[in-house]
C-alpha cells in the first residue's frame, strides 16, 4: 500500500518546535479511550477566584443559574471589575475542547480577563453539559439559556445589556456561532459582537483543509470528527443536521452581529473559517478575518509566547474596542 | 489546555525533558528560524530571562520566558549567570540571567540554543572570519587543489560560497546571500569553493567602487562584482599615484565650490528620470533642474544628454578609484 502525503501549509518554524513538545502530550489525533483522561487532565487545571480576580481587579463568583426547561441549572463564573461604578459591557465566553472536553474555569479565561481590565467589562464563562452524555442541542442550549440569564439580570449584575459580547475558540467558537444564530431567530439577546476564534463550526468535516492536515498538528480530521460524533451521533454529517449544531449548516446569515474570526493556515478548521467570514459578507454582515500562516489549531493557547501568537492575540483588543465603541 | 510554558516549567529535569529540549531547537533549525526564536526557546524552556550578545557581528536579543522582550535593557551581564560561548573558548554569547550550578534542562537548553544560534549567525550575519589560517589557504590560487578543498571542509564550508571584501581588506567568506550591514563592501561572484580566489580578486576590485555614503564619498555602500561589467576594466588603471584625468579634477574643483553637488550629480545619474531623481533627494523637479545646471557649470559639461551622463559616471567611478586605491 501506497501512501500519499497531501501537500501542507509549512507550521510556522516557531510553532513546529512547540509542536513536537505539545504533540508528546496530545496527539494530532484523539480517540474516544483518550477522553477519560483528557477530562481528568484538564479537570486539575481550574483556575481559582483568586487567580481570575487578576490581582484583585475583578470580583469574581459563581452563579447557579436556571438551564434549558427541564434540564438542570448551569454554573456561570462572573467576573465584574472590582471598580466599576456603573454598568459595564460582558463578554459572554464558552470554552472549548471539541465538544466533549472542558470547562468554565480554563486558564484562556485569562486573555478574556485582560480585555475586560482594558476596556472595563465583565466576563461571564458558562459551564455548558459535554458530549457524548449529553448530545446536541443539550451544549448550546445550555450556553443560551446562560445568555439569556445574564441579560434578563443585567440589573442585579451591573451590566449594560446593549453591551454584550459572545466568544469561544474552537468548539466554543463553534457553540457561540450557533449561540448568535438562536440570539438572532428568538428574538433573544441583542450580541455587540461574535468573536469566533478558531471555530468548529462545520459537521461536514470534508474540506479540503481538513483533508491536508489529517494526521499532523492539533485537532486533526479524526479528532474533529470524535467532536462532532459525540455532539450528533449518526446525524454528523447527514442531510438533518441543526445549524444551532453546526453553524455552518445555517442557510441564511443576514442579520447575525459583527464577527471577529481567526484561524491558522495550517489547521483543520481554516477552510470552514474562512467560507463562514466570506458568507457573513455575501449576506450584508460585517466581519473580520485573519488567517494566521502556519497556526495549528490552538496556537495561541498551546504555545503563547510565540511571536505568530502574540501577533494574533494583539488583533483581539483594538476589534472589541471598534465594536463597542471604547 | 495548559500552555507550552506550563507544560516545560512543570518538566522534572529527568531524561524526558531534555529530548524535550532537543527535539524543540531541532525543529527551530530545520525551520530556519531566526535569532529571536531560538533566544525565545531558551527562555521558554529554562522558565527564565535569556540574552544573545555578538557584538562583533552587532547583535542583541533578549527575551522573557513569556515571548515578550522585557522592559529594563542590558545591563552588563552578572557573573554568575549561566552562559555558553559561540565557539569553544570563546567569549560568552547567550546567557540564562540566573544565577548557577545549571540544571541538567538549563545545560541543554545553553547547548541546543547556541548550537543554533551559531547556524544563523553564520548564515545571515556571514561566516565569523573562521580560522585565519584556513581562510588564508582557501583563498590562495597558488596552494593546491587538495589543500584548498580540506580546508573548505574545515571551514563548514557548502559547495559554492562568494567572498565578500569589507572595508579596511578583511575577507569574509559567505554562502548565502547575506552582507554585512554597515560599511563598504565589494561583493565577490558565487562560485564553486576551488574558484574562491578569483571571487576574492573580484571583491577587492568591487569595494573599490563603494562609497563610504558621507557627503564626500556619496553612493552605493555594497557593490557587486557581477554587476561592473566593463568598469572592473577601469580599476586597473588608477594606482596609488596616477594622475587624475581632467574630468576627476572638475568634480573636485566643483564638490569645493558647493558641497552638495556630488551627492546631486551621484543621485541624477543613478536614477531613471530626474523626477525620480527629485524625489530621492526630496527637492522639487524644477529646483533640481536648476541645480543640475549649476552643476553643469561647474564642471564643464552638459551632462543631460546621453554622452555628457557617461562622462559623468566615468569621472564619478574614477573619482571613487582614486579614493580607495
Amino acid at each position: 500500500m501506497t501512501t500519499t502525503i497531501p501537500a501542507r501549509p509549512p507550521f510556522d518554524p516557531e510553532l513546529a518546535a512547540a509542536l513536537a513538545v505539545i504533540n508528546e502530550s496530545l496527539p494530532p489525533t484523539l480517540t474516544a479511550e483518550m477522553i477519560p483522561s483528557l477530562r481528568q487532565g484538564m479537570a486539575e487545571q481550574r483556575a481559582t477566584d483568586e487567580e481570575l480576580s487578576l490581582g484583585g481587579a475583578f470580583v469574581v463568583g459563581e452563579r447557579l443559574v436556571p438551564g434549558p426547561a427541564g434540564a438542570p441549572e448551569i454554573s456561570l463564573v462572573i467576573a465584574r471589575p472590582a471598580a466599576a461604578e456603573t454598568a459595564v459591557g460582558v463578554i459572554y465566553h464558552i470554552h472549548g475542547g471539541g465538544m466533549f472536553l472542558g470547562h468554565n474555569r480554563g486558564h484562556e479565561l485569562v486573555e478574556q480577563l485582560g480585555w475586560a481590565r482594558e476596556l472595563e467589562l465583565a466576563v461571564a464563562s458558562v459551564d455548558y453539559r459535554l458530549a457524548p452524555e449529553h448530545p446536541h442541542p443539550a451544549p448550546v442550549e445550555d450556553c443560551y439559556a446562560g445568555l439569556t440569564w445574564v441579560v434578563e439580570n443585567a440589573t442585579e449584575l451591573g451590566i449594560d445589556p446593549d453591551r454584550v459580547i459572545i466568544t469561544g475558540s474552537s468548539a466554543g467558537g463553534g457553540l457561540a456561532a450557533s449561540t448568535a444564530l438562536l440570539a438572532r431567530d428568538r428574538g433573544g439577546p441583542a450580541l455587540a459582537g461574535q468573536m469566533l476564534l478558531s471555530p468548529m463550526l462545520d459537521d461536514r468535516n470534508d474540506t479540503p483543509s481538513a483533508h491536508q492536515m489529517a494526521g499532523v498538528g492539533i485537532c486533526d480530521q479524526a479528532s474533529n470528527e470524535l467532536g462532532w460524533t459525540s455532539l450528533l451521533g449518526d446525524a454528523r454529517g447527514g442531510a438533518d443536521v441543526s445549524p444551532y449544531a453546526a453553524a455552518a449548516r445555517a442557510t441564511d446569515l443576514s442579520g447575525l452581529p459583527p464577527a471577529f474570526l481567526d484561524v491558522g493556515s495550517a489547521e483543520t478548521f481554516r477552510d470552514e473559517a474562512v467560507t463562514y467570514a466570506a458568507r457573513l459578507w455575501q449576506a450584508g454582515g460585517q466581519a473580520e478575518l485573519h488567517v494566521w500562516p502556519g497556526g495549528f489549531h490552538g496556537f495561541d493557547l498551546l504555545a503563547s509566547y510565540a511571536v505568530l501568537s502574540q501577533a494574533a492575540k494583539a488583533q483581539r483588543l483594538p476589534w472589541l474596542r471598534r465594536v463597542l465603541g471604547s | 489546555m495548559k500552555d507550552l510554558v506550563g507544560r516545560l516549567s512543570a518538566l522534572d529535569p529527568d531524561a524526558g525533558a531534555a529530548v524535550k529540549v532537543i527535539a524543540y531547537f531541532d525543529q527551530l533549525v530545520d525551520g530556519r528560524a531566526g535569532l529571536e526564536a531560538i533566544v525565545r526557546g531558551a527562555a521558554v524552556l529554562s522558565g527564565c530571562v535569556v540574552r544573545l550578545v555578538d557584538d562583533e557581528r552587532h547583535v542583541r536579543v533578549r527575551v522573557g520566558p513569556e515571548g515578550h522582550a522585557p522592559d529594563d535593557g542590558f545591563d552588563p551581564p552578572e557573573p554568575e549567570w549561566l552562559n555558553a560561548p559561540l565557539v569553544p573558548g570563546g567569549p560568552p554569547v547567550l546567557w540564562l540571567e540566573r544565577p548557577g550550578p545549571a540544571g541538567p534542562v538549563d545545560a541543554m537548553v545553553l547547548e541546543r540554543a547556541v548550537s543554533a544560534a551559531r547556524g544563523v549567525l553564520d548564515r545571515t550575519r556571514g561566516r565569523a572570519s573562521g580560522d585565519p589560517a584556513l581562510m588564508e589557504v582557501v583563498l590562495d590560487a597558488s596552494a593546491e587543489e587538495a589543500t584548498r578543498t580540506r580546508a573548505a571542509r574545515r571551514l563548514g564550508l557548502p559547495g559554492t560560497a562568494r567572498v565578500l571584501a569589507l572595508d579596511g581588506g578583511a575577507a569574509r567568506i559567505e554562502a548565502t546571500g547575506a552582507v554585512p550591514g554597515r560599511g563598504r563592501v565589494g561583493v565577490g561572484p558565487m562560485v564553486p569553493v576551488l574558484d574562491l580566489p578569483a571571487s576574492w580578486e573580484a571583491a577587492r576590485t568591487a569595494l573599490r567602487f563603494a562609497a563610504d555614503g558621507t557627503e564626500q564619498d556619496p553612493g552605493a555602500r555594497v557593490v557587486h562584482a557581477d554587476e561592473l561589467g566593463g568598469l572592473a576594466v577601469l580599476a586597473a588603471a588608477v594606482a596609488p599615484g596616477t594622475k587624475p584625468v581632467a574630468d576627476v579634477l572638475a568634480l573636485e574643483r566643483a564638490r569645493s565650490a558647493a558641497p552638495w553637488v556630488l551627492g546631486t550629480l551621484v543621485t541624477f545619474v543613478s536614477s531613471p528620470s530626474l523626477r525620480t531623481a527629485a524625489t530621492a533627494l526630496v527637492v522639487h523637479h524644477s529646483t533640481l533642474q536648476d541645480r543640475i545646471a549649476h552643476a553643469e557649470q561647474l564642471l564643464g559639461w552638459p551632462v543631460r544628454d546621453p554622452p555628457g551622463r557617461l562622462r559623468l559616471q566615468l569621472a564619478l567611478a574614477l573619482r571613487r578609484l582614486h579614493l580607495h586605491t
